[in-house]
């Protein structure tokens, strides 16, 4: 597989100051980040190495499967789909909007809390959320909402650039310039 | 001379002597009138009403496609207390015809606004709301309905009121009050003499003080500032504080304060004062929306609240009302025909006890502990804005108190102590808002909140966080092989610790799913071990542990402790995908003018590899379709990630699991910790299956993030398969591209050569 099918290896979890983003190769067609692959292992880390294999089950000949495709296709591939917000959840969003234009950071905490009540995995709503937190100047938790809404909305490429951007912003906003950057110069950021 | 000078001398003594002592007791007169003057217009303009804070729960949002069906609708209008009528007659008031509702809504104070009294049509099924219109016909995005009132925060001495301003209070009710208590209210000057006399002959003749004859203002002075006895001294203090009052207030201040401050019951350690407070403590409704037969028994309770305590002595209560209604009619108040409907009328009593949550109160005040000094939270008349999801809270106490009923039958050792007990907490994932708390068997009182406070050994609840550390690892998979065989161990004080499986048994070879699912000791602390226990510790911290648990191998088996908060705290992080959500009991507090003194924010921090997190979720779904939680699978026939835990010797019993809309943790045991006989399965799984089976679940289906894929394998030998060649196929996320070992003849042949294997693993590795 060639270098341009390099996909960003994303942290969510930080354990150091510098494992923040890495950008590392992987076999898959592009996911967007992934989980921290342990630093010392080369990336198909997950293939188990230090389990014995399993006791052969009778009539059967073992060989080694890579996803097959027909499997991948039926339920490997995450299916890409666009996400919007119902009525109740958007009417909720431009409300917030309304109380953030006006000042009201609170009621439109509050607000988005309501939202989230209803459509509590719908990353518009997290989107929605880091945004809110900027504004407050709470930039570590506008990072973790963007961070999130970046998971709920994988399956979306305007959502996940959207997230994307905004979590662009966010790290420029705490001074970590280079993780911006990086992120920006994603392939599917752009 | 000098017997005439003496003859005049002692009379002059005397007549000194008299009028010094008239002086002296004028002026001490004077000085005491003086001084109760001082005491009433300090008393009565210092006076704070001592408003307690009050607590709501979230309030309900109706919206198209909201899973509140016409009959939760229903149930929630009645809690509300909301009545079954013409809507077009006011607030407080609806009509269900079928599906579709009509509501007149009544003014209520959110979070965020003041809404005044609207009218709405709603629609609903038996699945959900399915439209929404104001009164014009025009469609709306959504509405929600009142918070429900769920408790007050107090102080010690425990006055609770509402305070009432003029405007709020019905022109009958005031009415009535006069007309049975004061009929020249607005005449006297604080003490009626005419009623004074009325009284003394009604005591004469009847031997004994029966009447008191006293003014609304003599009456306010003495729930004001004096104690209860009837003396002739405090008879008199009270007249002149009365006449005082009259002569620095105007009638209608004297009588506002007198509608907030009478005492017209006891709830326990709380103090009912007002008519406000009255109102909604005994009918359960605000003041405006009182019927004639409803005000004629509050007016009814003055002369004596516990004599004549409707809750407890319902015929005193019916029999007063009726002869206050008698006296209305007589001074012609009411007319005949009013008086005879609401003499008919039942008391109209709201339902005692209904909505009364201590375990989850007691979490919401520590929550606010961080943040408010106590004595600040009773006095200062704020709104404590929840996140108690009536309806959860509902289902959970249900269960809890149903199945114990059930348990008791069947647990061991049930006549050697204390009755079984049981904890359940039920929360949102995703935002971390707790929705249902229930601390014990008794529902309705709090004494021990084992919800909060029980820690207990949480067994092999601490499974998930054992495989999320090994898969976090990148060295595991769901279909990676463990051994389940004996080990011996020799511990730090010489000891050897020998762990067996629940049934003894011992499986040999299995993947890790099943391991997992079917909750096999070896294989896990064998898995434990190699990872080491300072990285399990680890993961329980990241995920929301506050404490760091003691590094013995048996906690590997769950011998951690933990509440069933904490566990709570933990399952959330892996319902919400590896962020964990703090979780909250409170979403905002509001001084008495609606400013939000703090809102209590979402907060969300990463603690877990999503990926890993999905993996782990996903083997946790076997758990409840083939492994030990089977028979939630059996009944709610939703995907969903669960575990059960029994603590040694039985003495624990629990069940955790999530959806995408909830996640609960239910533990069943005795407080003094003796074997109760039952498993996770057998104990803690019930409750846990009652309550969540009454809500409205959403799957549990998580977008899988990029770097996992779905697979089939085989449960019972990990090989990598489809649902058509093997019984027992089962779907696990993987990272994308793993390796895994086939079963032959199932899917794509095996056409890869061993070359073109290994030309591709060097082209993924090598960079």
């Amino acid at each position: 597989m060639a270098r341009k099918n390099s996909a960003l290896i994303f942290a969510v979890r930080r354990t150091s100051a510098t494992a923040g983003l890495l950008i590392l190769a992987a076999c898959a067609a592009p996911p967007p980040y992934q989980m921290p692959a342990p630093k010392a292992e080369p990336v198909p880390a997950a293939v188990p190495k230090e389990t014995p294999p399993p006791p052969p089950p009778p009539a059967a000949i073992q060989t080694v499967q890579e996803a097959p495709k027909s499997v991948q296709k039926e339920v490997a591939e995450p299916p890409s789909r666009a996400f919007k917000l119902g009525p109740a959840a958007l009417a909720l969003v431009n409300q917030a909007r309304g109380q953030i234009a006006k000042g009201q950071l609170p009621g439109a905490s509050a607000t988005l809390d309501r939202a989230l009540r209803i459509e509590p995995q719908n990353p518009l709503l997290w989107i929605e959320l880091a945004r809110l937190r900027l504004t407050e100047g709470d930039t570590k938790q506008a990072e973790n909402c963007a961070r999130r809404a970046l998971l709920l909305g994988s399956a979306d490429v305007s959502v996940r650039q959207a997230a994307g951007h905004l979590l662009a912003d966010v790290l420029r906003a705490l001074h970590r310039d280079d993780e911006a950057k990086d992120l920006e110069d994603q392939p599917w950021m752009n | 001379m000098t017997t005439t000078r003496s003859r005049w001398m002692l009379p002059r003594k005397v007549l000194y002597a008299l009028g010094g002592v008239i002086l002296v007791a004028a002026l001490s007169l004077l000085g005491w009138v003086f001084y109760l003057d001082g005491v009433v217009q300090h008393e009565f303009k210092g006076r704070l009403w001592s408003v307690p804070a009050r607590v709501y729960a979230a309030p309900t949002d109706l919206y198209v496609g909201a899973t509140v069906t016409s009959d939760d609708l229903d149930t929630e209008l009645r809690r509300l207390h909301y009545r079954v009528g013409d809507p077009a007659n006011g607030p407080g008031i609806y009509r269900r015809k079928g599906s579709d509702f009509e509501i007149n809504t009544r003014r209520v104070r959110f979070v965020d606004e003041v809404r005044a009294p609207v009218r709405i049509r709603v629609h609903a099924n038996g699945e959900g709301i399915t439209g929404i219109e104001s009164a014009d016909g025009s469609e709306l995005p959504l509405f929600r309905l009142d918070p429900l009132l769920i408790g007050s925060v107090f102080p010690v001495h425990g006055e609770d009121r509402i305070v009432l301003t003029p405007n709020d209070v019905p022109e009958m009710l005031v009415k009535f009050l006069k007309t049975i208590e004061d009929r020249r209210f607005d005449e006297h000057h604080g003490v009626d003499l005419r009623s004074i006399l009325r009284a003394i002959w009604a005591d004469v003749r009847a031997g004994q003080m029966v009447q008191g004859g006293s003014t609304l203002t003599q009456q306010l002075v003495k729930n004001y500032f004096l104690t209860d006895e009837r003396t002739f001294g405090r008879k008199l203090k009270e007249a002149i504080m009365a006449m005082r009052l009259e002569a620095h207030y105007s009638k209608e201040e004297i009588l506002i304060a007198y509608l907030n401050e009478i005492d017209l019951g006891q709830d326990g350690e709380r103090a009912i004062h007002g008519f406000g407070l009255g109102s909604e403590y005994y009918f359960g409704k605000p003041i405006d929306e009182l019927e004639p037969a409803e005000m004629a028994l509050l007016v009814g309770l003055v002369k004596g609240p516990s004599w004549y305590d409707p809750l407890k002595h319902p015929d005193r209560a019916r029999t007063r009302r009726n002869l206050v209604l008698k006296e209305l009619g007589e001074a012609q108040v009411l007319d005949a025909g009013a008086v005879a409907r609401a003499q008919a009328q039942p008391l109209g009593l709201r339902p005692a006890g209904a909505g009364y949550v201590p375990a989850f109160l007691d979490l919401v005040r520590r929550h606010l502990k961080r943040d408010y000094a106590e004595a600040d939270l009773a006095a200062a008349g704020l709104s404590i804005y929840t996140t108690l999801d009536p309806h959860a809270q509902a289902a959970a106490e249900r269960a809890v108190t149903n199945q114990l009923k059930r348990l008791d039958t069947i647990a061991h050792n049930r006549s050697k102590g204390a009755p079984l007990e049981a904890a359940m907490i039920i929360a949102e994932p995703t935002s971390g808002q707790v929705l249902a708390v229930v601390g014990g068997r008794d529902t309705r009182f709090l004494g021990f909140n084992r919800a909060l406070d029980a820690r207990r050994s949480i067994g092999s609840l601490v499974k998930p966080a054992v495989y999320l550390t090994a898969l976090e690892t990148g060295r595991y998979n769901a279909a990676t092989i463990l051994q389940d065989a004996p080990l011996e161990l020799k511990l730090p004080d010489g000891q050897v610790w020998a762990p067996q499986n629940y049934t003894h048994e011992v499986f040999g070879s299995v993947p890790m799913v099943r391991a997992l699912s079917e909750s096999m000791n070896l294989a896990t602390v064998r898995l434990g071990l190699e990872l080491g226990l300072p990285a399990v510790a680890d993961t329980l911290q990241k995920l929301g542990l506050e404490r760091r648990p003691a590094l013995n191998p048996s906690m590997l088996l769950g011998t951690v402790e933990m509440t069933p908060l904490e566990v709570i705290q933990v399952y959330t992080a892996l319902a919400n995908g590896g962020f964990q959500s703090r979780l909250r009991s409170v979403q905002a507090v509001l001084d008495e003018d609606g400013k939000a003194l703090k809102s209590f924010k979402l907060e969300v921090t990463p603690a877990a590899s999503p990926a890993a997190v999905y993996e782990v979720s996903r083997m946790m779904t076997q758990v409840t379709e083939r492994g030990t939680g089977r028979a939630v699978g059996a009944r709610l026939h939703v995907t969903m990630p669960a575990k059960t835990g029994t603590s040694s010797d039985l003495r624990d019993s629990w069940f955790a699991g999530f959806t995408g809309s909830h996640v609960a943790v239910a533990w069943v045991g005795y407080d003094d910790n003796r074997p109760t006989g039952l498993t996770g399965a057998t104990g803690a799984l019930p409750v846990w299956l009652d309550a969540m089976s009454e809500l409205h679940l959403k799957a549990w289906q998580p977008d899988t993030p990029t770097e996992v894929e779905d697979r089939w394998i085989e449960f019972s030998t990990g090989l990598a398969t489809e649902p058509r060649c093997s019984s027992d196929a089962v779907l696990v996320g993987v990272p994308r591209g793993t390796a895994l070992t086939a079963r032959q003849g199932c899917g794509q042949p095996a056409s890869e050569s061993v070359v073109d294997r290994v030309k591709s693993w060097l082209e993924k590795t090598v960079h």
